[in-house]
This record gives structure tokens, sequence and C-alpha cells, in this order.
């Protein structure tokens, strides 16, 4: 039996990446396997790749996908700007960055902002699952409102909804899944990458372990009764990740999170027209009023220049141009010198 | 009377955003085409227009180029600040002032001078008559202290970049000016006089902050990302300011990307994302700036990615006094960031310098794969300096240890992306879109792969093989100036814009209480073992530094062999002001009595 290979020639294999350390039964896995597959599907070249990413859960699904190229877990919420650079220095790389809400709506939300308004060229995989994952389940600038964890007090505070943000900012692709909605995520994600801009997929990721509940609670009681020497969030609970049938076109689809409640997605009509801002505000915010999450591509503009358009740079990336055309002439600086002196 | 020719001091005192500085720049630099030696230095307010600004003229054939102890002539044109201004002239300050401001100047003891400067100006033209004025003062100046008329003229022309109306308009302000003077004043009583010298042809006035700009254009820059800030921002907008000229083809593409960014920690995100992804990146700010940029800082050591960070000192702490200078940020970009970190600093004292660390700062940078600090301060970036000339670099970029290709990767046993296979402590690195031995860089622990680790025994391999790597580089980064006394007494180490008030302390020291002193400027930090040798060949040594706590002292006491630090004092000041050689001297003096030497 052959191998079966994409468009370039190359196996799945050459697209995959270690082995995920996040909890069993994690949302972000499924994304990492979507980009995997998409990449492939693609035919991106693996070394022609930079992945990028901040500080969080989220952050550290590179390792798990992509091990041909090159990449950077920077520091936490500032992800955006060390891809600016790095797209300055190579404008020909694919940036393929991978982020949380920690990241993305609190500590680094200047930063999405900015990279947003440059129209950087890159895919912005956001990973929302409304919590801090690798501090221990506090809650994040895109928890619910009225949301209830495992300790302390409900989520009084509204909401950052960074779709929203995005159309507002001019963002030239905004499109919203869930992690376990794989056929349109894969969909969503393949036009992602291929699209020329600043491409936002907030996919809606829940957190198998802080996004907790009864259910976990009493086993989480069960364990500490059983064993008084666990730390209190030593527990994880190994799941299995939630899988969502796609909903059709202008239909919704209840699904049950790992507390039990009920994440209620409708995918986006047909009639929508992506290139219309308002309609994809006003979807997100009928979604919102009715406790919904409206998915699928909700704005779409491919007209824009990008931030590396913007520069007016030459036409080979600059981390490539030999050192003796970076440095300019003997002559020039000669040149200067006598300006200086009053003698040209 | 007896003359007292080029050595004495003028203080201009203007409004801010009045056109004085022109007027103060074209004085300057007719001063110094006569071949005097001449500084000037800008104090202004942290304003745009009406706040109180004072242009301070040093002529000194000594070449003494510090603020002196007392001011000469003083110029007033400043309603806010006259009485002021008058209370600090000493006896025999011939004063200058604009009667239109019609203020009384009552100093029996002093020579005062009054010209109707605005009335004049109206009479040029009405509608800029404020700013006329100011150049109605550099006429009187001009008559009072015998400039030549000619030179004065070309100044003109040169500040106005050949706009002949604007030319035509303030050489007339000069000349009604002059001719006041001529006609109304009996100056044969004031002894100061300006008397032409020979001009070194190559010798000509910058700003630190220009020549930084044109060492990073020669240093091959392609990315400068920056966020504004007094008093660094002139130094990121000469980058721009040359893009044209020095770094477009012939389509007018550019081979420098320039990113204004959201804040100081984006500007220094992407100095490292240009840096990891092959290109020289750099920076330009204060210290207000590298305290938001430190965590990058921190990643950039330890995940070993290469870029650059002008730091142009201001007053700090916090907002500080945002337009004085100081030599205040030095402990702090030394060891930026949490954890144990250790960064180059390269620090210039002269405008030759300025362009030549602009460049060699990158060379450093890539060399040993980490973020390199230029130090300069705001007298330095921010003032008319003498330059006799920028050279170009003698040899091609130093570009590290990239590995570009799978024959290079092949020829090294054992490449792993921080093992350490040449006993430096520096590894081999590849750079993304190569596909060549990729992974994922980190700010986390990691092993000689670059694997996630948290290993005790990796760690601490790591962090000695970057301590290796940093203190490897003390005998090859710029080495410190010596001038040595045959006595080796007496041993004074200073760095930076201090260049500019050493002479005049060397020369204090030595008139007042016969010493001779030697010395030794710092130019790179971590310190060169010939610093440890000149401490140890001297008796007592004084480090000299504008700020309060004596930072560079600091550093020495904790990397200095314990012998050796009893020897060592601090002489450390800082109010604001430039260094006035006057201050250091006698607090020299201090320790030196203090000692009984």
């Amino acid at each position: 039996m052959s191998i079966k290979l994409n468009v370039i020639d190359l196996p799945k294999s050459d697209y995959q990446g270690g082995a995920s350390t996040l909890c069993p039964g994690c949302g972000h896995d499924q994304i990492s396997n979507v980009i995997i597959n998409s990449a492939w599907e693609n035919g991106l070249r693996p070394e022609n790749i930079a992945k990028m990413s901040g500080i969080g859960c989220s952050s550290k699904t590179p390792a798990y996908f992509l091990s041909q190229s090159h990449g950077f877990n920077t520091v936490h919420g500032r992800m955006p700007a060390v891809t600016t650079g790095a797209a300055m220095g190579n404008k020909d790389l694919t940036f393929l960055a991978v982020s949380g809400d920690g990241d993305s709506a609190s500590i680094g939300i200047g930063q999405f902002i900015h990279a947003v308004r440059r129209n950087l060229d890159m895919v912005y995989v956001l990973e929302n699952n409304g919590v801090y994952g690798l501090t221990k389940g506090q809650y994040s600038a895109t928890a619910v409102k009225g949301s209830k964890k495992k300790k302390g007090p409900i989520n009084e505070t509204q909401p950052i909804d960074l779709c929203k943000l995005a159309i507002n900012l001019g963002c030239t692709f905004v499109a919203r899944s869930f992690s376990g909605s794989k056929k349109q995520l894969s969909a969503l994600m393949k036009a992602a990458m291929s699209h020329k801009g600043f491409a936002l997929l907030d996919i809606i990721s829940p957190c198998v372990t802080f996004n907790n509940n009864d259910e976990s609670l009493r086993s989480y009681t069960y364990v500490k009764d059983n064993d008084v020497e666990l730390h209190a969030y030593d527990y994880i609970p190994t799941q299995s990740p939630i899988e969502a049938a796609a909903a059709p076109e202008g239909e919704y689809h209840d699904i049950t999170l790992f507390d039990g409640s009920t994440l209620r997605l409708e995918t986006i009509g047909s009639d929508h027209d992506p290139t219309d801002p308002v309609a994809a505000l006003s979807a997100l915010h009928i979604a919102e009023q009715e406790d919904k999450h409206v998915t699928g591509l909700l704005y779409f503009d491919p007209t824009k220049a990008t931030a590396t358009e913007d520069q007016h740079l030459v036409d080979t990336p600059l981390a490539e141009i030999p050192d003796d055309i970076m440095r300019p002439s003997a002559a020039s600086l000669d040149e200067i010198n006598a300006r200086f002196r009053g003698k040209a | 009377m007896d003359r007292i020719v080029n050595d004495f001091q003028l203080n201009i005192a203007t409004a801010n955003g009045t056109g004085s500085q022109s007027a103060n720049l074209i004085l300057l630099n007719t001063m110094f085409d006569m071949g005097v030696p001449v500084s000037g230095k800008n104090l202004f307010p942290s304003n745009i227009s009406g706040l109180p600004t004072w242009y301070i003229v040093r002529v000194s054939d000594n070449g003494y180029q510090a603020p002196a102890d007392r001011t000469h002539i003083q110029i007033l044109m400043n309603k806010a600040t006259w009485d002021e201004d008058i209370e600090n002239c000493l006896a025999g300050t011939v004063i200058i002032h604009n009667t239109d401001v019609k203020m009384a100047v009552e100093r029996d003891d002093c020579t005062v001078i009054g010209v109707p400067m605005t009335k004049i100006a109206r009479g040029l033209n009405p509608k800029l008559a404020r700013m006329i004025a100011n150049m109605v003062y550099v006429g009187v100046l001009a008559e009072v202290l015998g400039l030549d008329d000619a030179i004065l003229n070309t100044a003109v022309s040169q500040q106005f970049g050949g706009k002949a109306k604007a030319i035509e308009l303030n050489v007339e302000a000069l000349a009604l000016g002059r001719s006041f003077v001529a006609d109304n004043i009996d100056i044969s009583d004031i002894p100061f006089r300006i008397e032409a010298r020979e001009k070194d042809a190559n010798e000509f006035l910058v700003e630190g902050n220009e020549a930084v700009a044109l060492g990073a254009h020669y240093g091959g820059v392609g990315l400068l990302s920056w966020y504004p800030i007094t008093p660094s921002s002139s130094l990121a907008e000469a980058i721009i300011e040359y893009i044209p000229d020095l770094r477009t083809d012939d389509n007018d593409d550019t081979m420098c990307a320039v990113v204004q960014a959201e804040d100081e920690l984006a500007a220094a995100g992407m100095v490292i994302g240009g840096g990891w992804a092959g290109i020289r990146a750099m920076t330009a700010t204060s210290g207000p700036g590298i305290s938001l940029m430190s965590e990058f800082i921190g990643l950039a050591y330890f995940a070993e990615i290469p870029g650059v960070i002008w730091d142009v000192n201001r007053t700090g702490p916090s907002t500080g006094l945002p337009t004085r200078t100081q030599q205040g940020d030095l402990s702090m970009l030394y060891e930026a960031s949490h954890g144990d970190t250790q960064h180059p600093v390269l620090i210039p004292g002269s405008m030759e310098e300025c362009f030549e660390f602009g460049w060699r700062a990158f060379d450093v940078a890539e060399r040993l794969q980490t973020v390199v600090f230029g130090f300069s301060d705001l007298d330095l970036g921010m003032n008319n300096w003498a330059c006799k000339g920028f050279e170009y670099p003698e040899q091609p970029m130093d570009r590290g240890k990239v590995i570009h290709s799978q024959e290079q990767l092949d020829a090294i046993e054992n490449y792993g992306r921080y093992r350490d296979v040449d006993g430096d402590g520096i590894p081999y690195r590849t750079l993304p879109g190569s596909g060549l031995d990729p992974i994922l860089y980190r700010g986390t622990g990691h092993d000689e792969d670059g694997v996630y680790s948290e290993k005790p025994e990796i760690y601490h391999g790591l962090m000695q093989r970057l301590k290796h790597k940093m203190d490897s580089a003390r005998t090859w980064l710029p080495q410190p100036l010596m001038r040595l006394e045959e006595e080796q007494e007496v041993g004074i180490i200073y760095f930076g814009s201090m260049e500019n008030s050493i002479q005049e302390i060397d020369d204090i020291l030595e008139t007042e209480i016969g010493r001779k002193v030697s010395q030794c400027r710092v130019r790179a930090l971590p310190l060169s073992p010939a610093v440890e040798d000149f401490i140890r060949d001297h008796e007592t040594v004084i480090v000299l530094e504008i700020n309060r706590d004596g930072q560079l002292y600091g550093i020495m006491r904790r990397e200095l062999p314990n012998e050796l630090i009893p020897k060592v004092h601090s002489a450390a000041y800082s109010d604001g002001m430039p260094p006035r050689a006057r201050h250091y001297a006698e607090l020299i003096k201090d320790v030196l009595q203090e000692v009984n030497q």
C-alpha cells in the first residue's frame, strides 16, 4: 500500500509534531490535528511555515504539529510583535500563530489590535476557552457573564468578543468555529491559510479541567475524600474530546460541555454576505442576546494591502539579501561626510 | 582693557517654540566655522511652546565643552525667567536684553545693553517679528564679539536650506542688529571677543543621534521598530530620513522596514522577531522604554536572539526630567529582565564612536546571539558636537554562526541549537525558512537541542554557558581608552558623555592641587580585563558618573577581585544638567582628601 501524498508529494507525517502534554481530551489537540490536516491538504511547505505563539495552554501546541517548521513560543500576549518583526525579515514565510484568550483578550489585546490594524499577513488561531488553564482556572476576559468555576465567585464581568472587535478594526478575515466541529473548522482553517492578510479564527475550545462542574466536582470530591494528600487541582479528569455534528447552514446544534451545560452553535446562514461588516456584527449581537454562538466565516475582505506590502520592501526577503547590498557603499559615506563638511 | 578671547560662556534665555533654536544654531555654526572650539547645549523643557529654554554656548580655546562655572554674556528674551536670569548673573556679566519685553534690568555691577529687538524685527516683517527678534540678538552678538560676516551669512543660508526669502529676511535682521550696536553702543569696555582660528577642514558639527542613525544604516539595519520618546526620537527619525538616500533600490523599494510600534514592548518584540528571522533589527528608546522592554530582553538573552536597542538616557526615575540628561540607566541595561541576565553595552563618548557603535552593535549582537545595548544620553544625542568624519567599516559584517546549508550543518559534529561545539559558549543557529534542523524557540528551559527541559543539570549548564559566552566577549568588545601618567597614583575611570568634561577636570586638578591623573574611558560592558589592570596599576581609582548611586562603581565592586575594591571610589553626581567639570573636580578632591592622597 502506498503512502498518500499531498500536492507537493509530502506524506502527512511530514506535518506532524511531538506528543501533546495537554490534559487528555483537550479541544486544543483537536485544533492541532486540524492544523496538520489543513497544512497538508493545502500543500504548504513545512519549511516555509513559521509557527508563532504566546504563553498559555494554547501556545504550547506548536510543539505538537509541524515539527519541520521553525517556531517561536514567545512571551505572554506579545506574539504579534515578534511575528511582525519576523514578517519584516522574511515576508515570504507563512505565519501560523496560535494564541489563547488570556494572550489575546487581556495581556496582549493591544498587540492583537495593532496586528489587525496593520493587516499582518498571518493566520491567528485563537483557542478560546474562557479560562486561564496553566495557572489553574482563573476567568479570562472572554468568560461568559454568569459562568461559575469550581472555586470562587460567579464571573460578573461582561466578556470581550474578539470577533466583534476584529470586525470593527477592519480585520480582513474573521471566522468563529468550535474545536469539535472538525468539518467546519477544517474548511475555515484551509481558507485562513490561503488568505492574504490577517485571518482571525476564533475557536471555542472548552477546557476539560477548569470549566468545572457538578459532575467533575463530584469526581474531584470523590478523589479528595479518598486521598487527602492530593493537591486541590492535581486531579485531571480524563475526558473524551467533545465531538459535534456539523450543523447545516442557518441551523443550530446543541453541545453538552464538560460541566453539563449546553453550548448552542448556530452556523451562519448561506444568505450571510461575508463582505458586509454590519451584517456580521449584527449576527454576533443577535447570537449573544439569544445565548448562542454563531459560527462560520463572518467577515472577509481580500482587497487590503498587508503590513509588509505597506512597507514597499524589495522583492527578495530582507533576510536573504547579501551583506554587501544591505550595507551602503563607501562612496555614499564619502558623500555624507562631504555634505557635512559643506563641500557637497 | 585686556581682551578675553575665545574663553567665555554665553547663556541665551528664550521661550520654547519662538524660533530661537535656528538663531542659536546659526551662532554656534558661525563660531565653529571660524575655527573656534565651541559647544552648544540646549536646555529645553518638556513642552512644545511657551516654556523657558536656555541655550548655553561655551567658547574655549582649550577645547572645554562642558558648561562653565559661570556665564559671561547673558541674553534676556524671556519675560518668564527675566528676574531669575538676572539674579543668576555674577558681577561683570554682560547682559544683553530685549527692551521691548519692557522689564527692568537693574544691575550696576554688570554691563547692560538694551536693544529694541522686537521693534527692529517688526520693521522687517510684523508677522514674524517674534522669530526675527532672535536673529537680531545674533546680529548684536556678531558686532560685540566680532564674528565674521561672510561666515555668518553662510551659516544663515545653510540653516534655511537655500530658501531665498527666509535667508534674505534673516540676513537683514543680522545687519540691523549689528548696526544698532555700531550706532548706539560703546563696546570698547566689553572684553569678550571671538578670534578666528585655523579650522580643521574635516571637522563638522553633528548630533549624536544622527551619528548613531547613520552608523545603523552602515550596519545594514533591516528593521527599525520604535515608539516615540524624548530624547531618542530624533535617532529613529534620522534613520527614516536617510532611507531614501541609502537604502532603496532603483524601483524605490526599501531594504529597511520601519514600524512605529504601539508601545515599547511591541518595539522590542519586533526587534526580536526580526533577529530571529535573520535580519539586523533595532529600536531606539530611553529609560522608561527599557523598563517596558525588559521582559523581551530576557527572552532574547535566554533564547539567544540577536537585536540592538539604543538607550538615549534621560533623567529618571519614572518620567523624571524628560528633557534632561543622565547616565542613570547603566546598571539596568547591564542586567535588564528577571533572573540572571547580562547584556553587552556599547558606550560611545564621541560622534565618531556614535557612528562606529551604530554599526558595530549589530556585529556584536549577531556574534553573541543576544541583545546588545547602545548607551547614549540626551547630552550626547541631542546636542551638536565636533566630528572629524565617519569612517567606513574596515571589515565585512560579522553575521555570527549562522548555518545556511545542509553541508554546513552536516560538517558540525553533534549539532544542536544550543550546543557549544566550539568551546566559546556560542552555539550555531539556523534561520526560519531554511528548513535546516528547525526547533521551536522558547523562553522556557531547554536542552542543547532546544527541547523543553526542567532538569537541574541542564538548566545549570545552560546558564553557565551563557555566562561563559558573555565573559568571552570581554576581550574583544570595544576596549577602554587609556591616558596614563607616569606617577600612576590617581586613576580616573569614566564613560560616555563625560568625555566632554574630562579635559577640563584634568586641568583643574593639575592647576589647583598639582595632581596629574591617569584616565581610563570604559567603552563597553562587560568590562575588559584592561580595566582591572588599570585599577591594579594605580593607588587610588575614582569612578566618575552622571548618576546618584555610582552604577558603574557598583558593577565594579561586584566583579573586581576583593583585594582591589578598597582602592576604588565613586564620584557620582546628577542634577539633570550635563556634567560640569567643577563639580567632579571637587568630588575627586574630596575623595583624595579622604584617602590622604
